[in-house]
């Protein structure tokens, strides 16, 4: 009993530490962007003795310029910024998903000739570094006319996110009983509404597997983002708070990168159950 | 692989209409290239090219200061494998990987079978460990220059900056911005990989783990016979999406700072020689270099987690 008792009591601390390793990084820049410029200075890294938003509102004040002290500081178009980046992973979603559905349909279920190699290949292409591959890129970016665009973003990332996508939606679909759709072209259904109202419905926690997959995908970017955008304007968090350059010494980046995760990793967590679950589905269950 | 043309029993529609089964497949093969189409347009189009063109490319003499683009064969390989430099590159990726994915790895599986066993507040903690991957990366890696790499004037700059000498004078100049990007890969890596093999650890039946109980004597035995080959696939999958993340966070750091991470990978190396020197021929040959590293992992692991014939589901 007391040994029972003793191992309960282990994992409960180790859970404890978990937790606060995977948190601590993050503690730690909110402690930092709540902080003024005096006690970033003379303060404890720790803990924030006299909490202020000033950085938040800063960045959320819109542009123009400020003064501080003797130093006139330009202001960054941080509002736009995030719409920006709403835009550019709202459209990298829509498009990796409806390919990544399709195919994924195809190659799970259709399965045509060659389709384990159709699979192999999309997938390997996940492994080939982007990163190496700028000037090139650069060049069919420019030839689609995409370049300082959202269009080379959501292009670059839907390549990126799709291979994965595709490869646990095809998973799926290849473990699902064929018997369900059947019982629906019995009913008098067309394949496609067959596909729409029964077979998409049901791999819902899939979909939100690969949806919270691509959201990591865009969100990890912050290379291409910086070189792809220059036009402040169009820039994405990520690239905008790359160029502040200098002021990437200033609280107020710091601040930024809280503000832009907030809404992203709070998108995430409230899917996260779907997103094990969607992952369990698709490598093992079927259904 | 042999039943693939052969038309299955049950994909017959059961209606009225009495086509000819192998039509009936035929049709079913053009949508099902029909509705390939998108995807591989998108990545293969995309990807086509720019592979192509380093590949083209590197066998060139193609440098913004030369005057002519020449066909120089293998010329530039031979160059960069004669290269010192070449070498310490490559050892320094290869350790980095290395490092990178077992302990991203080792973490994950430790995270996985905390949060594997039921338990009051479990469902924070797991929330907490899916932070660190759901943070955005791209904007993360600011935070963590701040933490690692931080600005001149804040108050814990100058303890860091200690800790810094103190890692460097041991292990050589650029072994502490190695460790902190490794540890920020690690960092995020291992919370994505404990929250994949979670949804691994879920599909394996109860069952089998009481039936391993009664089987085996220790934990660690019933880990390593048990726990361990049913997660195999899981783990395979969780090794390739590590090789990308583990390339594309070091590029953000890199970038971030300016090419200042100063220890040399061949990644970085072939983008400083493309980009910043204009040796384009030199760069693509340099980039290329790790294709029959990346053709070997591929190979491995279809063999591990794709294997071609599967178990009927």
């Amino acid at each position: 009993m007391s040994r029972g008792r003793l191992a309960r009591w282990i994992h409960g601390a180790a859970l404890a530490l978990v937790a606060a390793y995977s948190v601590f990084p993050i503690y730690f820049i909110t402690v930092q962007s709540l902080k003024t410029p005096q006690e970033d200075v003379f303060g404890s890294p720790f803990y924030v003795a006299d909490p202020t938003v000033e950085n938040y509102a800063e960045l959320l004040a819109g542009p123009g310029t400020r003064v501080r002290g003797f130093v006139v500081l330009p202001r960054v178009p941080f509002v736009r910024w995030l719409a920006n980046s709403a835009v550019v992973l709202g459209a990298s979603l829509v498009v990796t998903l409806v390919a990544g559905v399709l195919a994924a349909y195809a190659l799970g279920r259709l399965q045509p000739p060659g389709w384990l190699w159709w699979r192999r290949a999309l997938f390997a292409t996940y492994v080939v570094p982007h990163t190496i591959l700028f000037i090139p890129l650069y060049q069919v970016l420019i030839a689609l006319g995409l370049d300082d665009s959202h269009g080379a973003l959501i292009l670059i990332y839907s390549t990126m996110a799709l291979p994965f996508c595709v490869w646990i939606l095809s998973a799926y679909y290849r473990h699902l009983p064929r018997e369900i759709e059947e019982s629906a072209l019995v009913e008098g259904a067309t394949p496609a509404t067959a596909f729409l109202r029964i077979v998409l419905p049901m791999s819902r926690n899939v979909l939100v597997a690969a949806a919270l997959f691509t959201v990591g995908t865009v969100g990890n970017d912050f290379m291409f983002a910086s070189i792809f955008l220059l036009d402040p304007t169009r820039q994405t968090v990520a690239a905008g708070l790359g160029v502040m350059d200098v002021s990437l010494e200033e609280l107020v980046a710091v601040a930024g990168v809280n503000l832009a995760a907030i809404p992203v990793a709070t998108a995430c967590a409230l899917f996260a159950r779907g997103y094990v679950r969607g992952l369990t589905a698709a490598m093992v269950e079927g259904a | 692989m042999g039943g693939l043309t052969q038309v299955r029993p049950g994909s017959v529609p059961h209606g009225p209409a009495q086509a000819p089964a192998g039509s009936v497949r035929r049709r079913e093969i053009l949508v099902a290239y029909a509705l390939l189409t998108p995807a591989v347009l998108l990545v293969l189009g995309v990807l086509a090219y720019p592979v192509a063109w380093e590949v083209w490319i590197s066998l060139t003499s193609f440098a913004s200061r030369a005057e002519s683009r020449s066909f120089v064969g293998v010329a530039n390989y031979r160059t960069m494998l004669a290269d010192a430099f070449f070498w310490r590159a490559l050892a320094t990726t290869v350790v980095y990987f290395v490092v990178t994915t077992l302990a991203k790895l080792a973490v994950g599986v430790a995270l996985a079978l905390l949060l594997a066993r039921p338990c009051r507040g479990r469902a924070l903690v797991f929330l907490a460990v899916f932070l660190p991957w759901a943070y955005p990366g791209g904007v993360t890696v600011v935070a963590w220059y701040w933490m690692l790499n931080p600005p001149l004037i804040t108050s814990y700059s100058v303890a860091v900056g200690h800790w810094k000498h103190a890692v460097d004078g041991v292990a050589g100049a650029g072994a502490y911005t190695f460790a902190s990007v490794a540890l920020f890969n690690i960092w995020r890596g291992a919370s994505f990989t404990a929250v994949f093999l979670l949804a691994g650890l879920n599909a394996i039946p109860r069952e089998l783990f009481d039936y391993a109980r009664l089987e085996t004597r220790s934990a660690a035995q019933r880990f390593r016979h048990v726990t361990l080959p049913l997660l195999r696939p899981f783990l395979a999958l969780a090794v390739f999406l590590s090789f990308t993340t583990a390339f594309a966070d070091l590029a953000n750091v890199w970038m971030l700072t300016g090419g200042r991470v100063i220890f040399p990978v061949v990644g970085t190396y072939a983008y400083w020689l493309g980009i910043r020197s204009g040796e384009f021929a030199e760069a693509a040959a340099w980039s290329l270099s790790l294709v029959p590293l990346l053709l070997l992992a591929l190979a491995v692991l279809f063999r591990w987690f794709d294997p071609p014939r599967e178990a009927p589901a």
